[in-house]
């Protein structure tokens, strides 16, 4: 083998996903461009921060998912978790308990949920689709019960007004260094993980189980407790995000992270992870995440109704594997 | 008869990196058997995807029963007559086998499919080439062999003139290559042109009438089979002359360092009891199904034991899981390597680091890129891996080489027991080699080396002592230089009861 030296820029390039990760950003950059062409508030410096704490929402439930769907499996209890985090955490806030005592507990619930999903996947072999869709019914069904079946109240009214602002301040509206915590939170969580996927042995183990399950235990890797880490993985971020949300509304909803599950799988689609296992890589899904909200922010600030924004996000989402499919295997698929 | 139904000239591909087929040339008339020949990557399949419109060609051109095609579409090259039997099976398992047969041009009545009709003509074809199956049998049930068969009868049922064959028997026993050639006769005997591509050279001679020889995407040679030598021919695909197809190395047989007593796992692993011993390669042989590589992924943890000890340097081991073999220094390269030996997805390095993480990562599990560095270079060059770099995913390398990154897995480990299972299989002459010396190599290291094989002139040319097995239990042991084929061919059909040979 030779040892030439490569250029730096090669050496990026030849990151497996690198290439759809950066397709995503200069679609980002481009989306971003163009509204703000429309809509020049899109460039302002308080659209800016607002952008990138909304997107940090995105991005925590795009890694939930890009974890799992790159073991070739899908969590659809994401988006339940989100909400049992946010009603658990913030039902017990009301009754006045400390607040990190009300995380730790919302923290533990939910990473119940996310060993059940990984026994069923790993261990008794449910197709994930199956499992996560029990899981999902049931961690939506206990934010409903936590409270009697309502929202909480705000939760300022049993722990008070300055550990509520402390709490909500935190993970919401206080900044740091001049930029929202929220956005502080999800970038520690992303340096974290996009280690861990990229430059550890469980990050190996993950990829392998998505491109052979088979191939991956006969080498020794143990499929089980590597896919109940990814749940785990799934269930933290989800977790997260319901405290983000529960801090936003200084109370519980029991709708909170509605149909994440699935920004969490478009998120990680964008930026090329393939729900098909073994591609991917979480620089895409930061990209994913930043044009998902990039173009709701963009569409409100045209003035654009819910409804064809709805209709212009799945296109894009369409369109992002589309061409991705087209630029990997030539025109439309026909060589392989 | 005899007429020329396909003329391929000056035929140019390039893919992205790789010129895969360099003005080739290729003929082929009707009622003859054609031999496509060379080692993995000379461009056989890639030609024959043209040949059937999968690929489009970049240069050159191509006549079909005289007809000249400019870009071919798979549908054309059906249409003009052409079909593939592919290597790996292309069949929708769940289906049954006449709904298989009529996939994509199923016959109708007026409102719903006309499946009486679908039938009869199903069953006609098959009984037509006497071969039994039930056209309502759901094809995943069947045996590869039988599987096989229903895609040569699918192929007839759309009136296929020029059928192409890659790797036909690769999967097959005796007894069914045996049926696979008589059909073959047979749809010759019909003026059909037939493609003929596989590594088997001993079994040519059986059907073979012309022979077209390829390396590294370039045209050699062609000529009557019968004007050629065995030498001749693999020396024009190798490139060079093969001096010894068996390579063999004497060492001194050492002590005993694995043994396995009496294990039991379901109904194709009974009360096995073997050793193996340090500087002597034990060969596996059988027939296809004999519980063999049932008895490797028992062994390795793959697969659950009901019973039985597994001993390594004197001291009882538990292997419940592939990783308690690992840690003892129990090793498997597995029979499928798409299957069960590579991720096809992920990068040769990728695969090359897999099981060996534990030694290049530090106590936090993180992976020192250095270090993998070196043991994917120490890999590549051991093996003589044919890459440009080991980032390319492993799923585009020939099968040769994936099964040089299968095995290449397991050599940085310290191991005290490597099972080869099928190493061979589908691999060229050049390759094969390769991995008997390799095998001799573990040898001479005094590992013990316990080698599957199903094809007989290999066990007997590489292996010192051979076990065979038949329906699940071990028939008989004999060393290799005082046996014979027959030998072992009758311990390999040593069945129970009444149970008939096939």
């Amino acid at each position: 083998m030779n040892n030439k030296q490569q250029s730096p820029v090669k050496k990026l390039l030849a990151i497996r996903g690198m290439g759809a990760a950066l397709t995503a950003f200069v679609g980002l950059v481009i989306i971003y461009i163009a509204f703000g062409l429309i809509n020049s508030a899109v460039f302002s410096g308080q659209n800016i921060l607002n952008l990138l704490r909304s997107m940090s929402k995105y991005l925590l439930i795009g890694i939930a998912q890009s974890y799992v769907l790159i073991t070739g499996n899908i969590d659809l209890s994401i988006g339940s978790l989100v909400g049992m985090s946010a009603m658990i955490s913030a039902t017990l806030m009301t009754t006045g308990m400390n607040p990190l005592l009300a995380i730790l507990i919302s923290l533990l619930c939910c990473l119940v949920i996310g060993v059940v999903n990984g026994y069923l996947v790993g261990k008794f072999k449910l197709p994930p689709f199956i499992a996560t869709l029990g899981t999902m019914f049931v961690a939506r069904g206990i934010a409903y019960m936590v409270n009697g079946n309502r929202n909480t109240d705000a939760i300022a009214t049993g722990i008070g007004k300055e550990a509520a602002d402390k709490f909500q301040n935190f993970f919401y509206y206080g900044k740091t260094l001049g930029v929202y915590n929220t956005f502080w939170i999800a970038m520690i969580v992303f340096i974290i993980f996009f280690f861990v996927l990229s430059k550890t042995r469980t990050g190996r183990h993950i990829y392998a189980i998505g491109s052979n399950v088979d191939a991956a235990k006969l080498s020794g890797v143990d499929v089980v407790a590597t896919t109940i880490k990814t749940y785990l993985i799934s269930a933290t971020c989800s977790c997260l995000v319901g405290l983000i949300l529960c801090a936003q509304a200084g109370m519980g909803n029991m709708e909170a992270g509605n149909m994440y599950e699935m920004y969490g799988v478009a998120a990680g689609v964008i930026g090329g992870v393939s729900p098909l296992g073994g591609t991917g890589i979480l620089l895409g899904t930061l990209a994913g995440a930043a044009v998902w909200q990039t173009l709701e922010n963009g569409l409100n600030m045209i003035g654009a109704q819910v409804g064809i924004q709805r209709v212009v996000i799945g296109v894009i989402v369409v369109v992002a594997v589309l061409l991705d499919v087209v630029v990997r295997n030539g025109k439309f698929g026909k060589r392989k | 008869m005899n007429e020329v139904i396909v003329s391929m000239n000056h035929i140019s591909k390039s893919f992205p990196g790789v010129k895969a087929l360099d003005d080739v040339h290729f003929e082929l008339r009707s009622g003859e058997v054609m031999a496509l020949l060379g080692e993995n990557g000379a461009g056989k399949s890639t030609l024959m995807k043209i040949l059937s419109g999968v690929y489009t060609r970049d240069d050159g051109t191509m006549e079909i029963f005289g007809k000249e095609y400019g870009d071919l579409t798979p549908k054309q090259g059906q249409e003009a007559g052409v079909a593939i039997i592919h290597q790996e099976l292309n069949m929708c398992r769940h289906l049954s086998v006449a709904e298989n047969m009529f996939l994509g041009r199923e016959l109708a009545g007026k409102f719903t499919l006309d499946n009486r009709k679908m039938r009869q003509e199903a069953k006609r074809i098959l009984d037509d080439l006497k071969i039994d199956i039930d056209p309502d049998q759901t094809v995943g049930d069947l045996p590869v062999s039988k599987q096989q068969m229903v895609e040569i009868a699918k192929a007839l049922s759309i009136n296929a003139k020029i059928l192409i064959m890659d790797e036909p028997t690769s999967a097959l026993t005796a007894k069914e290559i045996e049926d696979l050639f008589r059909i073959i006769r047979k749809l010759k005997a019909e003026g059909r042109g037939i493609v003929y591509i596989s590594h088997r050279l001993e079994e040519l001679a059986e059907i073979v009438d012309r022979v077209t020889i390829m390396r590294d995407g370039q045209y050699i040679t062609n000529g009557n089979f019968a004007d050629m030598t065995m030498d001749q021919i693999i020396t024009n695909m190798v490139g060079r002359e093969i001096k010894e197809k068996f390579p063999r190395v004497s060492c001194e047989k050492g002590k005993k360092v694995f043994e396995v007593k009496h294990l039991n796992a379901g109904k194709m692993v009974r009360d096995i009891n073997f050793s193996l011993y340090e500087g002597e390669i034990v060969g596996f042989a059988g027939l296809m199904g004999a519980g063999r590589t049932e008895t490797t992924r028992a062994i390795f943890g793959a697969d659950p034991k009901d019973s039985g000890e597994i001993w390594l340097d004197g001291q009882e081991i538990k292997i419940n899981c592939p990783m308690d073999a690992i840690k003892h220094g129990v090793v498997l390269a597995p029979e499928d390597r798409k299957k069960d030996g590579l991720c096809t997805k992920l990068s040769i390095r990728q695969n090359l680091a897999l099981p060996n993480l534990d030694m290049i990562c530090n106590g936090l599990g993180v992976i020192s890129s250095a270090k993998e560095d070196k043991l994917c270079e120490e890999a590549v060059q051991n093996l003589r891996i044919k890459t440009p770099n080991v980032e390319i995913d492993s799923g585009n390398l020939s099968g040769g080489n994936q099964q040089k990154v299968v095995v290449g897995k397991w050599l940085a480990r310290n191991s005290r027991v490597v099972i080869f299972d099928e190493p061979t299989r589908g691999i060229d002459v050049g390759a094969k080699v390769e991995i008997y010396n390799l095998m001799n190599e573990l040898k001479k290291q005094g590992i013990a080396v316990m080698f599957v094989s199903s094809e007989m002139p290999e066990v007997m040319g590489i292996a010192d002592r051979i076990i065979v097995m038949c329906d699940g239990r071990i028939t008989g042991e004999v060393m290799a230089q005082d046996t014979t084929q027959n030998e072992i061919l009758t311990m390999a059909t040593s069945f129970e009861n009444k149970k008939k040979v096939g």
